[in-house]
């Protein structure tokens, strides 16, 4: 009987409690939507910077090498806090989503309208497939190791695959200046920049030309591992710097 | 203490309105800013030059120069193995559709060699009405932005009315200005309503307190339903299968993608413009004199031409001293960085065809203050370098690069 009593659901809060209750929900929903838009673009704009930036920096090797790497950071973190206190499975889609809410507003505001570049040239990546299902795997699983393993992988390999539909029109080959570029070449060379010029782009060095043509599935496998070590990493970031301590008073 | 506060709350307030309101803009390009013996031992440039300077949009402007790559490199700047003919703007209100270097097309860095005389030719397209001031520049690996000389451009018209199309190799003509933006917005605009509807699945019921509290009393497992687990199945296997369909898709429909292209260009000098070997030209000591903004060299000329020769003018870091008594081509009186009386020797007689002679040469002009050359005398690397240009009784003009250390004279 015990056991079967057990298994009813509890009964939600009502009246002035579930009011209040839902109060501070937004409360704090508000506050992270805006801390994660200005902490997550600060530090995405400051790691990964120019691949996000620029159109002719997303290449096939360090572009999917560091933009997974450096943003499974405040998801890892943020998934710590929310799913070990609350099992809320959406902490890398919201950081993700307040990301790119920043990242828009920087390309039309920062890039467009004060600086002049066409809005194309300054397209952000996406990686809310990448999160989407980083989060379900840490649901499903509800383990830190499955989901650094399991998770830090698909959020690294994804991530090439979802943006190549968006960017990959802009490797299209034009013949200028009596040579082969791609559109994405074209906007970096017409469109100027004071401040990166072609020879800085980290684009294509490295050793990776010992396996041919395959730069990309090596760059977002060696990203996977990285990935798989760095969301652990930040798990335990997130963790040490959160604190319930105010809740448990209430 | 109210009225106080109050007072200087509106003092405050009429501050903030001011630079809100008045700000002045910012028109410099950090031309001033790199230590003096880079921009005088580096890119040398003379000769540059503007089609026009009052366009309309879609208008083109060449802007043509040349430059000589010193031979006393400084040893604090790395070689100049990857370098990149820029412009400087404010932001892209001009489109460069075109860049030659020494006659070739060139779009991509290129190494120089030092002692290389080059010329370039760079064509710009009006984007954008406004009045600009622009530079050729180099940017240099490692060592940053070396200018050349700057020019404004008034530009009139209608933003609207710019143009940029472009023709691929598969033959499809495109307007850069708009192309790939509806499908980035719309693949950003799926996803984003994606994420959204995820995040508010979870945020349509309660959230921290009650779920907390359940959480800590052993209640969790009610916190995640059977349909919360068949929707994170669903995006586990639908969102990666989506991608890979998509990419797939994308890969079809751009069968002849190119990666980002990384080569380099190879630019020859062009033959010997500068230090042609027909006047020689030694540097015994040279002194700058703090107080009266006066540079002294003292050079040894040998003029190995047939021609009596005369110098009319040293040029540093885009500022010319000239000589008046000598005319020089290529004046351009409404440029600020011309001293028209700042070149002065110690005898306005010619040096006759075959001799050698000791002259004593001083630069003398605020400019080197208000440029900020002066502040050689307390860099890492006191020395300066320079071109002197000299003409002959017919007008042909002989260049040198020269380049020496510099003592400086506090009295």
């Amino acid at each position: 009987m015990t056991a079967k009593a057990l298994e009813i659901p509890p009964l939600p809060y009502t009246g002035e409690k579930a009011r209040l209750t839902r109060a501070y929900d937004y409360l704090i929903l508000v506050l992270a939507l805006f801390l994660f838009i200005g902490a997550f673009h600060l530090h995405v704009a400051l790691t990964v910077g120019d691949w996000d930036f620029w159109v002719d920096w997303k290449d096939r090797q360090w572009w999917p090498l560091v933009t997974p790497l450096m943003m499974i950071t405040f998801p890892a973190a943020v998934q710590s806090l929310l799913w070990s206190n609350f099992r809320l499975p959406m902490g890398a889609t919201l950081c993700i989503s307040c990301l790119l809410i920043g990242s828009w507003i920087a390309r039309i505001f920062a890039y467009h309208l004060w600086n002049y570049f066409p809005i194309n040239e300054v397209l952000p990546a996406t990686m809310l497939p990448s999160a989407l299902v980083l989060d379900v795997i840490l649901m499903l699983s509800n383990s830190l190791t499955v989901t650094s393993i399991f998770g830090g992988i698909a959020f690294a390999l994804l991530f090439y695959p979802s943006n190549w539909p968006i960017f990959g029109m802009f490797h299209v080959p034009v013949e200028y200046g009596a040579s082969q570029l791609t559109i994405a070449d074209l906007f970096g060379f017409q469109y100027i920049r004071a401040g990166t010029p072609e020879y800085l782009r980290l684009i294509e060095r490295g050793t990776l030309r010992t396996y041919g043509q395959y730069a990309t599935p090596l760059s977002a496998f060696c990203s996977a591992l990285l990935c798989t070590l760095m969301y652990p990493l930040w798990w335990y970031i997130g963790k040490a710097f959160a604190t319930t301590r105010f809740v448990k008073n209430i | 203490m109210m009225k106080t506060m109050k007072a200087l709350l509106g003092v405050l307030l009429l501050i903030l309105c001011g630079l809100t309101f008045a700000p002045n803009t910012a028109l410099a390009h950090g031309e001033k800013a790199l230590e003096p013996f880079i921009r005088m031992r580096t890119i040398q440039w003379y000769d540059v030059m503007w089609s026009k300077d009052t366009l309309n949009v879609n208008d083109e402007v060449v802007i043509t120069g040349k430059f000589h790559v010193a031979e006393d490199w400084p040893r604090a700047v790395p070689k100049p193995d990857a370098t990149y003919l820029n412009v400087s703007s404010p932001g892209p209100v001009f489109v460069r559709t075109e860049r030659y270097l020494n006659g070739q097309a060139s779009v991509s860095s290129a190494a120089l060699k030092l002692g290389g005389d080059y010329d370039f030719k760079i064509v710009l397209k009006a984007r954008l009405p406004g009045r600009y001031h622009l530079h050729p520049f180099f940017n240099l690996h490692d060592a940053g932005a070396v200018m050349g000389p700057g020019h404004w451009f008034e530009v009139a018209g209608e933003p609207a009315a710019f143009t940029n199309q472009v023709k691929t190799l598969d033959g499809n003509a495109i307007d850069m200005e708009t192309y790939g933006l509806a499908n980035g917005i719309g693949w950003h605009v799926f996803w984003f309503a994606l994420g959204t509807a995820w995040l508010l699945w979870w945020v349509r019921r309660p959230l921290f307190i009650p779920r907390y509290k359940m959480l800590q009393s052993g209640q969790g497992k009610w916190l995640i339903t059977s349909l919360d687990r068949k929707i994170a199945m669903g995006i586990l296997f639908g969102v990666p299968l989506f991608v890979l369909g998509a990419n797939a898709m994308t890969d079809r429909q751009y069968p002849n993608a190119i990666p980002l292209q990384a080569g380099m260009d190879q630019i020859e000098p062009l033959p010997l413009a500068v230090n042609d070997g027909m006047v020689k030209v030694k540097v015994q000591r040279t002194e700058y004199h703090v107080p009266a903004r006066s540079m002294t060299i003292i050079a040894q000329i040998q003029n190995t031409s047939d021609q009596s020769i005369r110098i009319g003018e040293f040029a540093t870091a885009n500022v010319r001293f000239l000589n008046p008594g000598v005319s020089s081509s290529g004046t351009d009186d409404a440029d600020t960085v011309i001293a028209p009386q700042g070149l002065s020797l110690d005898s306005a007689d010619p040096i006759r065809a075959g001799e050698t002679r000791t002259v004593r040469v001083t630069a003398l002009d605020a400019l080197w203050a208000t440029q900020r050359l002066d502040g050689l005398i307390r860099d890492a690397d006191s020395r300066m370098g320079g071109l002197l240009f000299l003409y002959d009784t017919n007008g042909k003009r002989h260049i040198a690069s020269i380049s020496t250390a510099v003592i400086p004279k506090f009295d």
